[in-house]
């Protein structure tokens, strides 16, 4: 499809009213940080701490949240969760998360990607974002999609270095990761599944998670 | 789809006696309007980021051959490809092509408005696939055979009670019998319907919300979960753009998603926003094998060339068409093809000309709410105005309007007899109402009375005459 390539970029350039541009100006593009080349404008956020500021934003879009001290307590945390809910002690767990001691909560768990028949869904977020209460989970070997989307329950465990207080810190985060910085997915998630597409009545759980909760690890 | 915009006025009329279209668009009017205020008015930097993105929008446009083809080497690289459709007829083939190729035969998709520009779903179901919408609204007007009324929520105009009819025909093969009342259950059941749609699809096809020319990156944004679902469980993932989606970095995205959600629903993130850039990759054990972008002009590079550029500034929120009295009056189908409200009067004409769509452009009153609350700062009633000049000049209009226009023309440009003709007439009009004040017909004006409307009664003087009276009062 070479041939629509140069039709579609010919008929841009004959609009714009100039030629391919030269590689020089091309070089000074490519060498800005974006578009309006300055530091983007962030918005101030609310006074408190940042794991304060992500929670209210978690709270805002009905996601809930628990604070462990340590990494070990995420097992028995959702193992609270899952009987708290009613829900048999099972888990599809992401592989990043796998040496966690889950039977040793009375856990039974699945390691890495599920086809929709898990209830819960364990992963680890590679950041959280106080402004908005999201968390960022990148795809990969250690951490399979599909446990986002498809379970009813999503529990995400984020560590509190790993908060940062906007989105584009996590894309400089992003870019040092090197050539390869992008994996094929960056999910941004703030709060469950929900749709008002019936009289703009919001319903949560549409197509994925009905409920969402993060356990934030000091 | 085959556009009904020259139908538009009777189309206008059906809407307004629709009872059932009725109710729903009173229920839609306000809540967009006031949400979209409260996030706003939460924002202290709104106004600053708009102009920021103006910025971002018009610099990606004047280097757009650059951005798109740093954007497609990205994809490249990481092992995707990229697609280029000059016409909706080139990205149908493409499309078609790709399906064809993977040996697909059920297909799911994600809400994509340049997917319902170019017509992907007829050109695939022609072909033989079996097509399903998976966002919610859009699943709801695929089972009704209809257009979306609403770029973000498309079945707007439905009202639950026939969401319920639909689904209760619609669902009894899959064995679900029960007559449907409430909200939650309705959801459900469309939850578990589409759930098994996306682990059977072969090939799943998104839009974009924008695209990252630095990464090669694809950007959507929804709520539901259902562009997830559907790019990341097929093993074929096409994404459907316009070519104006680029920007140079996840930066300027970010920046335009502080805008989006707020301008949209007045959420200040949307839950999901998704950034995909290429297949799976070696190890992953979830995720595509193949991955396409078709890039679709269509008319954009024409649009780049004239006056109507800003235009593609749009990031396609909606909150023209929420803040739009006639789209508040009318709904989304009678403007007769994709994209409606103001957005749509502009972009219509430039799509399926003015002679199917002259119309649209004069439906409007020019009261500039939609330009006020526009993210990206598109002077659309400026360009509704040209596309009246446009009309004019081309000779398209009916011809008592032309004739009207042009003796309006005649007296505005002398005024001395425009004065006294207007004295004359306010003089006369004042005493014919007497003391009811209002008619309620007039020759000549018999359809501009249908429906119940009256109309004030002028007061006995003109507005020039008042104010020199003031004037010499002052003096």
């Amino acid at each position: 499809m070479s041939g629509g390539r140069e039709q579609v970029l010919a008929a841009i350039r004959r609009s714009l009213g100039r030629g391919a541009l030269g590689a020089d100006a091309r070089a000074a593009l490519d060498a800005r940080s974006g578009a309006t080349d300055s530091a983007p404008l962030l918005p101030e956020l609310p006074k408190g701490t940042p794991a304060q500021v992500f929670r209210t934003g978690l709270e805002k879009v009905s996601g809930t949240m628990s604070e462990l001290t340590a990494l070990d307590e995420v097992p028995a945390a959702v193992a609270g969760y899952l009987a708290g809910h009613g829900l048999a002690l099972e888990a599809a767990v992401a592989p990043s998360l796998e040496t966690l001691d889950w039977a040793g909560a009375g856990i039974a768990s699945s390691v890495g990607p599920t086809r929709g028949g898990d209830y819960a869904g364990v992963s680890l977020a590679w950041r959280g974002v106080a402004e908005t209460g999201s968390l960022v989970l990148l795809s990969g070997p250690e951490n399979p999609t599909s446990l986002n989307f498809l379970p009813d329950h999503h529990l995400v465990v984020l560590r509190a270095q790993d908060l940062v207080l906007h989105l584009e810190q996590a894309w400089a985060a992003l870019r040092e990761r090197g050539a390869d910085g992008w994996p094929r997915t960056v999910n941004v998630i703030t709060g469950p599944s929900r749709t008002a597409d019936i009289e703009l009545t919001i319903q949560l759980g549409a197509h994925g998670p009905r409920s969402l909760h993060v356990l934030l690890v000091d | 789809m085959e556009p009904l915009s020259h139908a538009f006025k009777e189309r206008s009329v059906w809407a307004l006696q629709d009872e059932t279209l009725q109710v729903a668009l009173n229920r839609a009017k306000d809540g967009f309007a006031v949400k979209r205020a409260k996030a706003v008015d939460a924002l202290p930097e709104f106004e600053a980021l708009r102009d920021r993105a103006v910025a971002i929008k018009n610099h990606t446009l004047e280097n757009l051959d650059h951005y798109l083809e740093r954007y497609a080497d990205a994809v490249e690289r990481s092992g995707g490809k990229v697609h280029w459709a000059s016409s909706a007829e080139d990205a149908r083939r493409i499309v078609v092509d790709i399906c064809r190729a993977s040996g697909a035969r059920m297909i799911t998709k994600g809400k994509s408005m340049v997917g319902e520009e170019v017509g992907v779903n007829g050109a695939l179901e022609e072909a033989g696939f079996e097509v399903v919408e998976t966002d919610l609204g859009e699943y709801i007007i695929q089972l009704a055979h209809e257009p979306p009324s609403h770029i973000i929520v498309p079945a707007v105009h439905k009202t639950r009670g026939q969401i319920a009819e639909l689904f209760h025909q619609n669902h009894e093969k899959y064995g679900l019998t029960r007559k449907l009342a409430e909200v939650p259950e309705m959801v459900n059941e469309a939850r578990q319907v589409l759930r098994d749609k996306y682990l059977a699809a072969d090939v799943g096809i998104t839009g974009a919300n924008f695209l990252i020319a630095e990464s090669g990156t694809s950007v959507i944004v929804t709520n539901e979960g259902n562009g997830d679902l559907t790019c990341s469980l097929p093993k074929v993932h096409i994404v459907t753009a316009g070519i104006e989606k680029v920007v140079p970095s996840a930066e300027d995205a970010s920046t335009l998603l502080r805008l989006l959600g707020r301008s949209a629903t007045g959420q200040d993130m949307t839950t999901y926003t998704t950034f995909t850039t290429g297949p799976k990759r070696p190890g992953d054990t979830d995720g595509p094998e193949e991955y396409h972008v078709v890039l679709i002009d269509n008319g954009r590079t024409t649009m780049l060339g004239d006056q109507f550029r800003e235009m593609l500034r749009c990031i396609r929120c909606g909150a023209c068409m929420n803040h739009c009295p006639v789209y508040g009056a009318i709904g989304g189908h009678a403007y007769g093809w994709v994209y409606p409200g103001p957005m749509g009067s502009v972009l219509t004409p430039l799509a399926v000309g003015l002679k199917e769509a002259g119309n649209l452009p004069n439906a409007c009153t020019l009261n500039g709410h939609c330009a006020e609350v526009c993210p990206v700062r598109i002077p659309l009633p400026d360009l509704l105005r040209t596309l009246r000049h446009r009309e004019y000049q081309l000779r398209l209009g009916l011809k008592p309007m032309r004739w009207g226009l042009a003796a309006w023309v005649w007296f505005t440009t002398h005024p001395r007899i425009y004065r006294l003709g207007t004295r004359v007439q306010a003089r006369m009009l004042a005493l014919l109402a007497g003391r009811k004040g209002r008619f309620r017909r007039m020759p000549l004006a018999g359809s501009w009375f249908r429906g119940g409307r009256d109309l004030p009664a002028p007061q006995g003087e003109t507005f020039m005459a008042v104010w020199q009276r003031r004037q010499r009062g002052r003096k």
